[in-house]
């Protein structure tokens, strides 16, 4: 007769190991120390990114800089040399009061212990701003003068309804839509002038089927990205570049 | 003949059930970990000096429903000044912005649900007279009621109703710009600046 007993390691014990193993293995990790490590050759050190808050200040300083690059854009050479007649009095106008609205901001900024911004805004400048520029400069079509002071203005106005949805100060969201607002009107002001009349209120198609610049494009005020094709056309395509104008992101804000 | 036995404890010290809950518990415990020690440091290095706010607020409800009121009426407005419209464009134009105020009133009261008010529908306004006379007097309501809303923003309190009244203040602006334009004001003058 044989007795076969149970075996030393049973499966159960194995899994009871296991988990501890596991949970073990676990906390070490979590709670561990620092563990020098031989490296053979040489590597980066990687530089940890700091910890910043989008805070009220933080939004009113990528105001700031953004009302400074939209100043800057619009009283740049490329485009007071290309503005005529009341395009060019409507877009000094538009570019002074961008300037005009720092002061305001700044003070804003101040009073909530925070430094005032005075310089444009580096990231969107690179992603758009000066490419928007460029072309214009390339392409030296006098439509693209206004193209671009509608693009401006509606992407500031899309800028200050945005940082409502950040913002925690009442106060603040205000303000900020008092100075959005005034981006607006110029936005509905500057699509008025490249397609004028009632008939340019609603958005519509011209006769090649092209959309036209629409004064009132949708109910709400819009989020998305302006888009506005400016410079030459391709002579094999027959299109323009459209450049996409973004509301500033977590990686363009002004810390 | 053979027989097989297996001694096994009539009471297991580690039951299954057990067994299947250390194991759970471990490795939910490993999932966590690594949060629970990236919070920890986290909480070292900043500090936050502002109470982010609610998403709603019942406190917010009489200033709202202001707001479907100023809404109710426009729309009103809007009604007598098409009526008062001839030409075909500018009607569309009208009833453009006419059905974007019926869309805020709406909206308002979407958000608000039970505690929204009907809403007012006295005309703010006996709009009458030739177009660019039109749209000069609804230019001015429109600038009013965007003031409004902005005047509003100062109380509420709730996240999403404060980001909505932000959405039709921009286009109230565009509104009351693009009015005074084709009333007949020089382009900087109806921008406001």
């Amino acid at each position: 007769m044989t007795q076969n007993s149970t075996p030393k390691y049973s499966r159960r014990s194995m899994l009871t190991a296991g988990g501890a193993a596991a949970a073990s293995a676990a906390f070490l990790a979590a709670c561990g120390g620092k563990t020098t490590v031989t490296r053979l050759g040489s590597s980066p050190t990687t530089v940890k990114m700091m910890d910043a808050a989008v805070t009220d200040v933080v939004l009113l300083r990528t105001a700031m800089s953004i009302e400074t690059m939209v100043s800057n854009l619009l009283s740049d050479k490329v485009i007071t040399s290309l503005a005529d007649g009341s395009a060019a009095s409507v877009v000094s106008g538009f570019a002074s009061a961008h300037k005009a609205n720092l002061s305001g901001i700044s003070s804003l900024i101040t009073a909530r212990g925070g430094t005032a911004f005075n310089g444009t805004n580096e990231k969107l400048m690179i992603a758009y701003g000066q490419p928007a520029l460029d072309l214009i400069a390339t392409g030296k079509d006098k439509s693209d003068v206004l193209a671009l002071a509608h693009a401006l203005e509606s992407l500031t106005a899309a800028t200050y309804q945005y940082f409502v949805s950040l913002t925690n100060e009442h106060s603040v969201r205000a303000a900020m839509m008092r100075i959005g607002a005034t981006s607006a009107r110029r936005a509905a002001v500057a699509a008025q002038l490249i397609n004028p009349g009632t008939q340019g209120f609603a958005p519509g198609i011209d006769d090649k089927g092209v959309a036209t610049v629409a004064t009132l494009p949708s109910s709400f005020g819009g989020l998305s990205a302006q888009q506005v094709a400016l410079g030459p056309v391709n002579p094999e395509s027959g299109t323009r570049v459209v450049v996409l104008m973004d509301t500033p992101s977590l990686n363009s804000l002004i810390y | 003949m053979e027989n097989h036995q297996v001694d096994l404890p009539e009471n297991s010290a580690t039951s299954r059930r057990r067994l299947l809950t250390s194991l759970l518990a471990g490795g939910a415990f490993a999932a966590a970990a690594p949060l629970l020690a990236t919070r920890a440091s986290a909480a070292d290095e900043t500090t936050t000096t502002t109470v982010a706010p609610p998403n709603r607020d019942a406190a917010d409800n009489n200033v709202l429903n202001s707001l479907i009121n100023r809404e109710a009426q426009t729309v009103a407005t809007y009604k007598t000044a098409i009526a008062a419209t001839k030409n075909a464009n500018d009607v569309a134009a009208l009833t453009l912005i006419h059905d974007h105020h019926v869309a805020y009133e709406q909206a308002l009261k979407g958000y608000l649900g039970r505690p929204a008010v009907s809403g007012n529908t006295t005309p703010l306004a006996n709009v009458t007279g030739a177009f660019p006379a039109i749209a000069a007097q609804l230019s001015a309501i429109e600038t009013a009621t965007m003031n409004q809303h902005i005047d509003a923003l100062n109380t509420i309190n709730g996240h999403d109703a404060a980001t909505l009244v932000a959405s039709i203040i921009t286009m109230e602006a565009r509104h009351s710009a693009a009015l005074a334009l084709v009333s007949g004001l020089a382009p900087l003058s109806a921008a406001g600046d």
